[in-house]
């Protein structure tokens, strides 16, 4: 073995691999969701939503907080987080799945993908195919991705006593709205 | 030679996954600091107050009711174990200011009397800073009753008694509440049964709250009064209050079902009237019934 081709070898794989890989961040997307229900409408918003995007195997995580959604009224957001999410046991909402559908680093148009993951809410995990829509920046710093899906409590054990089906819906929509920064190497 | 290339080969091959995604999400600490929530599920336990407060701008209805002796001399079957007996009832509304300042007043059957509160959140227990919730409370009572005797309320100060109260209280876990309740009684003299007891009365409280299901806890508490600033030997038995229940919480309905050896429900009258004791058929069921109104305009979000 001569040195010099396995060199020139090794430079090319780390100068393609993924190691030089572009990465997007957020700290702050805003995740909120709402709840229609014959006696009332619940609504609920965190901006402390944590991502990171891989733009080039398209590899995403998401992150939130379940005690940083903020309700209209403060006994709602007690009742939430105590009653029906168990915050103190099950403390963060995770999205882990990967960017299908021809993620284009390049294209600053919107691109309407799908993440096909896994999302956890209440410590149970549900294969899931969620929708999206990225568009990044024309200069590449920033990427945007907007989401809106639904969530049924019941596949995510979350209880609603047979008393306040009235007040609450069955099914949640959930809204996404992610500024990412690019990381810089 | 050669091997030292290979290893730099391999090197920067196994550099291609050093870095991902989950690794990054790892440095990322949007870790916030959040207050514990839901301490204990009402403002009030058994006996005592809780740390907790009303939310802003949310008005509580309190209706609360005592019953008579289970057994011994005043139960059993002749008033159905108390049930045909009402030693004490409440009526009260409490408003929450602030989410750390609420003010309330009521009516209690007991002296006929009448009370306003004050309640104030000074520390809040946070996940990782703040290992304690420390809550103020105050709250006089006027008696409104005739006099038993001529002259036993020469003044109308003499119907009026204030009591304060330190609430420290602290959730171990999601299940487990713990406070204790050190708290100071002034009351005139003219209010005092027994001539031997003092005028000012100490007490020391303990409650706990236990979660048996997700809406339904085991709440007690013990208030010591004997034995501090009372002196022990007096013509009159008094007992330290002591309750249990059970609370069950419903959206906006908190119920608690209890039972206790006082026959008062505010502060002012059981901590220096406990007449009755455990042991001998005094303790008597009873019920603390809230209802949450938001009066609220929606509060904005964001």
């Amino acid at each position: 073995m001569r040195p010099l081709p396995l060199l020139i070898l090794s430079f090319l794989i780390w100068s393609f691999s993924p190691a030089k890989a572009q990465f997007y961040q957020t700290t702050n997307a805003e995740i909120s969701f709402f709840s229609s229900a014959p006696v009332e409408d619940i609504e609920a918003v965190s901006n402390d939503g944590v991502s990171v995007l891989n733009i080039d195997n398209g590899a995403i995580s998401f992150k939130v907080k379940v005690r940083s959604f903020k309700f209209e009224k403060a006994l709602m957001q007690e009742h939430f987080n105590e009653n029906y999410m168990e915050s103190e046991r099950f403390t963060d909402a995770i999205l882990k799945g990967q960017i299908t559908g021809g993620l284009d680093p390049g294209f600053s148009n919107s691109q309407e993908l799908i993440i096909k993951g896994d999302l956890t809410i209440h410590g149970v995990t549900q294969e899931r195919e969620i929708p999206v829509v990225v568009q990044i920046s024309k200069d590449g710093k920033q990427l945007r991705l907007n989401s809106k899906f639904e969530v049924a409590c019941k596949d995510h054990k979350i209880k609603i006593p047979k008393l306040l089906w009235e007040n609450i819906a069955e099914v949640i929509e959930v809204t996404v709205d992610a500024n990412y920064q690019i990381i810089k190497p | 030679m050669k091997k030292i290339y290979l290893l730099v080969f391999l090197f920067t091959c196994s550099g291609i996954y050093a870095q991902d995604v989950d690794s990054l999400m790892a440095t990322l600490n949007g870790e916030k600091d959040f207050r514990t929530i839901a301490t204990f599920k009402s403002p009030r336990l058994v006996l005592l107050q809780t740390n907790e407060t009303q939310k802003a701008k949310n008005l509580a209805f309190w209706v609360g009711h005592r019953f008579g002796d289970i057994g011994g001399e005043f139960g059993g079957s002749n008033t159905l174990f108390g049930l045909d007996i009402a030693t004490d009832l409440y009526l009260g509304f409490d408003y929450g200011i602030t989410d750390a300042l609420t003010v309330g007043i009521g009516r209690s059957k007991f002296n006929e009397s009448y009370s306003g509160l004050v309640k104030y959140r000074l520390l809040w227990q946070e996940e990782e800073s703040m290992p304690l919730s420390v809550t103020l409370f105050g709250q006089s009572s006027w008696i409104t009753r005739e006099p038993f005797s001529r002259n036993e309320f020469d003044k109308e100060s003499d119907r009026i008694s204030h009591f304060l109260q330190v609430i420290i209280a602290r959730k171990f876990s999601p299940g487990v509440s713990v406070m204790i309740n050190p708290g100071y009684l002034i009351r005139p003299e003219a209010q005092i049964q027994d001539f031997e007891d003092s005028d000012n009365l100490f007490s020391l409280g303990f409650g706990a709250r236990v979660k048996i299901l997700k809406r339904i806890s085991i709440i007690a508490d013990y208030t010591i009064v004997n034995g501090l600033s009372r002196p022990d030997e007096l013509g009159i038995d008094y007992y330290n209050p002591f309750g249990v229940g059970v609370e069950i919480e419903t959206g906006g309905h908190v119920f608690a079902l209890n039972f206790q050896n006082s026959q008062a429900i505010i502060a002012n009258n059981f901590i220096p009237n406990t007449t009755k004791s455990w042991t001998d058929g005094g303790v008597r069921f009873g019920f603390m019934i809230s209802r949450n109104f938001n009066l609220g305009p929606r509060r904005t979000i964001n």
